[in-house]
């Protein structure tokens, strides 16, 4: 079995020669990079170019082709089943329930993730994205905006080591962006992983290493 | 209480508010049940049949109902969760065997509600009399105890391909076929009072029903990630 190496501290996940076909089409081919605690590795390239693919390739929902993904959590290599406890995630093909309410849905992620007495921390997480005030409203009702700070709430509920985001920023408004930014480089400062698709200018500033696909 | 259990639980708890507020699979299974309970008693009903014919072609008719009212509601708890790209998020929170526990949780409540209300409106409109209503009802707990099981696996299988109604049935019959002629024999005896046809009847299903509960938690993880 191949290494994937130690470090102290925090997620690291590491890609190498990474490839992913589906039938015929190949999304992309060799890929490698690393995405390392404290940092931002933001992932880039034009339309099709297999940025979403290569995000859940790296939180465990797709394997790869070819290749090899690491996962490593305080030094050690993380098992699949483990691993789903660290990371959050929000991306536009990942929805919440929309019969449910904000608090609602909370409520069910922070079960099923084994959160007991979790209701204060849906409210902050709530707070934090602004939709307190909303919390009762069926997400069926919310704009593209209003459900896209839930799916960030929900991402942040269980305050994972490992936060992978997929155009975070679509559907926000300039202030929402403005609050994700910073949130993001806040928790790049306390040594959170963050790993983010995207081809908004803007967002391409927030991190410290870079992976381009080519189209 | 483990937390596997917590887990299922808040799987079929969040199923069966969704379902309450949708009504998606209930309208299904309901409208499909109704409307041939309301077809056979209408055109059949209670005196078409001999005496001696009535308790086995009764419980087949009985059985023909249940079902195949469950093949048009039971596969949907899985299909809207990929239809509606809820799956995804679901598969990074929980655990994949709390996923299959909390939906054929909620696929046991499903064809329980049936059955509560399908087979006494079929024996009143029917005529259908049990002389052994105890092994009757083991027999209808048991059954729809395997159903789920089936239907819940099978129902995971299909939700990820394209052709996803047509797929439900063809994988399901196979697979429901033996039990429905076990279920089909026990009723009858049932109705006759043949305490040891419902005995080997409850044994045989409950044998399916245990096998398909472990072959399922082995499956499912598969299943579901991949």
């Amino acid at each position: 079995m191949v290494s994937c190496g130690a470090m102290a501290d925090g997620v690291r996940i590491s890609f190498t020669d990474v490839a992913k076909r589906y039938d015929l089409r190949v999304v992309f081919r060799s890929v490698s990079g690393e995405a390392v605690p404290g940092e931002v590795l933001v992932i880039t390239g034009p339309n099709g170019s297999g940025k979403s693919t290569l995000l859940a390739i790296l939180c465990g929902l797709l394997r790869p082709t070819r290749g090899m993904v690491c996962h490593v959590l305080n030094g050690d290599e993380t098992a699949r089943e483990e691993w789903r406890n660290h990371l959050g995630v929000v991306a536009p093909a990942m929805s919440v329930y929309e019969e449910l309410d904000a608090m609602e849905n909370l409520r069910f992620f922070a079960r099923v993730r084994g959160m007991n007495d979790a209701d204060q921390r849906c409210h902050e997480c709530l707070e934090l994205v602004g939709l307190e005030t909303d919390r009762r409203t069926p997400v069926r009702g919310y704009s593209t905006g209003m459900a896209q700070r839930l799916k960030i709430a929900q991402a942040l509920l269980h305050d994972p080591e490992v936060l992978f985001l997929d155009e975070p920023g679509s559907n926000l408004d300039p202030a929402g962006k403005g609050w994700l930014g910073e949130y993001v480089h806040g928790l790049a400062a306390v040594g959170k992983t963050v790993v983010l698709a995207t081809n908004d200018r803007d967002e391409m500033k927030w991190g410290q290493n870079h992976v381009t696909l080519a189209g | 209480m483990s937390r596997l259990l917590v887990e299922a639980l808040a799987v079929a708890a969040k199923d069966l508010r969704t379902e309450f507020r949708t009504r998606v699979a209930l309208n299904a299974l309901g409208l499909f049940a109704l409307t041939v309970l309301a077809a056979v008693s209408y055109t059949v009903g209670p005196y078409r049949i001999t005496a001696e014919d009535r308790p086995f072609l009764l419980a087949v008719l009985l059985w023909i109902v249940i079902f195949f009212a469950a093949l048009a509601g039971l596969d949907r708890s899985f299909v809207k969760e990929e239809e509606s790209h809820t799956a995804p998020l679901l598969r990074l929170a929980a655990s994949p065997t709390a996923v299959w526990l909390g939906k054929l949780g909620f696929n046991l409540v499903l064809i329980y509600f049936l059955m509560a209300i399908l087979v006494p409106l079929y024996c009143i409109l029917m005529g259908y009399k049990i002389q052994l209503v105890g092994g009757f009802a083991l027999i209808l707990v048991s059954g729809g105890y395997a159903l789920a099981v089936i239907t819940t696996i099978v129902a995971a299988i299909i939700a990820r391909a394209l052709t996803r109604g047509a797929l439900f049935s063809v994988l399901s019959l196979p697979l429901l076929l033996p039990l429905l002629i076990f279920l089909i024999q026990g009723t009858a005896g049932a109705a006759d009072g043949t305490a040891e046809t419902v005995t080997s009847t409850l044994r045989a299903v409950l044998s399916m029903g245990g096998i398909m509960t472990i072959v399922s938690a082995m499956l499912f993880p598969v299943v579901w990630a991949d």
